[in-house]
């Protein structure tokens, strides 16, 4: 067997695996679908929020003051910082929403 | 109309008391009848008597409740003008919102401009090193969001360099595709996923010493970045979670001195992929336990400039093995943590220009350590100043076997002991002592003082 298609083998397999990984979490995350439609009308997602912002943020830096930002960059910072972090969608959702609520 | 009834029962008692004759005359003149007539005269009089002091009791608490009930009307009156007051500021407080939010807020595109700067003096023992002023770095940061479907985030550094040169470099450019609630797909070039210094703790805002430790840094084993796609997210386990992150990249490449250079680039050398990743779990939310790992092909380094046809001795490629763990504590105003990475590079054949016609090189093995410790002063002593203090301590180690040269330049212990000031969460002022000592014998320790300003924004 030539390097080449070893090199195509290791490629498609960690593609097959991704993909089949990729389904189980889209199928994984109906249910929290779900849950986020109805969490609009959650008053207690601001409490959940500055919780995982104290648990999350201040794991690596100090806490930034909610004032710091406008609510359209909280957007956007959080966003990066779920990527960064491995936040999951709801733990972001709701430190947006308590930082907005504190700004 | 109490004393009205009593006189009229005052002139009935001298009524019959007026008749005693009668009585007198004989016991048969007072007929039963009358007697009880009587009786029952006596039984009713009391019986007025007791209703009309029922009656005044009630009077008096029909006085008591219409005057309980004007002063409960005139509290609830203050209580609905204060609630219209209330209301009147939340409709004026939610205009000024939306008038001071830029109208990216609503828009399906939003931006944000980050990143980290900062300056400050270096100080040596070393007779070859001077006391100098250092530019530092100006890392801006830019995050382009589309709704929460995608985001393109890029850093770049600027640092102007002891020639008075200034570099740019791209520390990451990638593309980030929210695939679902616990999966982010990342393309592009993005800052090494293995340990979290690299990728979480470099930026001098959020590092608490000046450098980084001995190994984590530029020419280090810490892998700096790599060009390629990432598969991170989250997922929920128990009442905790687990942080994961896959990648696959064009890898890393061997140097001119048979090292590992592990900067991303953009042409993979070799059409070979590094694979890697890091799992984090979290026993609770102080907690973070990680291991990671990397695995990779390097090529033999060939002398451009040489135009030798070569006839190789030994392999002309080899295996990079990574592996590592780290942990963090990380409580209120302390932050504890430890990181442990190791490598092997497997011997290879190479032409330098050392040995224009080629040699063998050794299995090259490193590793690298550091444990650190801060304390924010916030909870001691009364004053605002000393609050804002916060000490820290760190000790680390760099190893290489394999590679003299490499050895004698990076090998060593690091000591740093440090206090830093916080004006803001996000600017630092940090005074430090660093000790770096040689694990090659003959190679000279070297102690430095440095000072740092840093702003994250």
């Amino acid at each position: 067997m030539t390097k080449r298609k070893i090199q195509m083998l290791w490629l498609g397999g960690f593609a097959t695996i991704t993909t089949l990984f990729l389904t189980s979490m889209v199928s994984v995350s109906a249910a929290p679908a779900k849950k986020a439609a109805a969490k609009k009308t959650d008053t207690m997602q601001i409490v959940r929020g500055a919780k995982a912002w104290k648990n999350n943020c201040s794991r690596c830096h100090n806490l930034r003051s909610p004032k710091e930002l406008t609510d359209a960059e909280w957007d956007t910072s959080v966003a990066h910082m779920r990527v960064r972090a491995n936040l999951a969608k709801a733990d972001a959702e709701d430190i947006v929403a308590f930082l907005k609520a504190s700004n | 109309m109490k004393n009205l009834l009593l006189g009229s029962s005052m002139m009935f008692i001298a009524t019959l008391g007026a008749t005693p004759s009668m009585a007198q005359i004989g016991e048969g003149l007072v007929s039963e009848g009358q007697i009880s007539e009587n009786l029952a005269s006596q039984q009713l009089l009391a019986r007025i008597i007791s209703l009309e002091e029922e009656l005044a009791s009630l009077r008096t608490a029909v006085q008591q409740s219409t005057q309980n009930a004007a002063i409960a009307r005139e509290k609830a009156d203050i209580a609905v003008a204060t609630v219209t007051k209330v209301e009147t500021k939340i409709v004026k407080v939610e205009k000024k919102a939306k008038s001071a939010t830029y109208s990216g807020s609503e828009s399906d595109a939003k931006w944000h401009l980050a990143g980290y700067a900062d300056v400050g003096f270096v100080g040596s023992n070393n007779a070859s090193g001077n006391d100098s002023f250092v530019t530092g770095k100006f890392n801006p940061g830019f995050h382009f969001q589309y709704k929460d479907l995608l985001m393109f985030e890029s850093e770049l550094e600027f640092v102007t360099n002891s020639d008075g040169e200034t570099t740019t470099e791209l520390e990451y450019s990638q593309i980030n595709l929210f695939l679902n609630d616990y999966a982010t797909l990342v393309v592009g070039k993005f800052l090494s996923p293995i340990g979290q210094f690299q990728e979480r703790l470099h930026p001098s805002w959020i590092n608490k010493i000046q450098g980084a430790p001995a190994g984590f840094g530029h020419d280090g084993l810490q892998p700096t970045s790599d060009t390629g796609i990432q598969l991170r997210g989250s997922l929920p386990v128990g009442e905790t979670r687990l942080a994961y992150t896959l990648m696959m990249g064009n890898g890393p490449r061997l140097t001119s001195e048979s090292a590992v250079d592990t900067e991303g680039t953009g042409r993979d050398d070799n059409s070979n992929k590094s694979f890697g990743g890091r799992l984090g779990y979290f026993p609770t939310p102080n907690i973070e336990i990680g291991g990671s790992f990397l695995t990779a092909k390097v090529n033999s380094y060939m002398d451009p400039a040489a135009g030798l046809p070569f006839v190789p001795t030994g392999p002309t490629d080899s295996r990079y093995k990574l592996w590592g763990v780290d942990g963090a504590y990380t409580k209120g105003a302390i932050a504890a943590r430890f990181e442990y990475l190791n490598s092997t590079r497997a011997s290879l054949f190479t032409v330098t220009d050392d040995e224009p016609l080629g040699e063998i090189v050794p299995t090259l093995d490193m590793e690298a350590w550091y444990g650190q410790i801060s304390y924010r002063l916030s909870n001691v002593g009364g004053s605002d100043f000393i609050k804002r203090l916060e000490p820290v301590i760190r000790y680390g180690q760099f190893r290489i076997n394999g590679q003299d040269e490499l050895a004698e330049e990076n090998a060593q212990n690091r000591f740093n002991i440090g206090l830093n000031y916080w004006l803001s969460p996000t600017i630092v002022t940090k005074a430090g002592l660093e000790w770096r000592n040689s694990i090659v014998a003959g190679v000279d320790s070297e102690t430095r003082y440095q000072f740092q300003v840093s702003y994250g924004f």
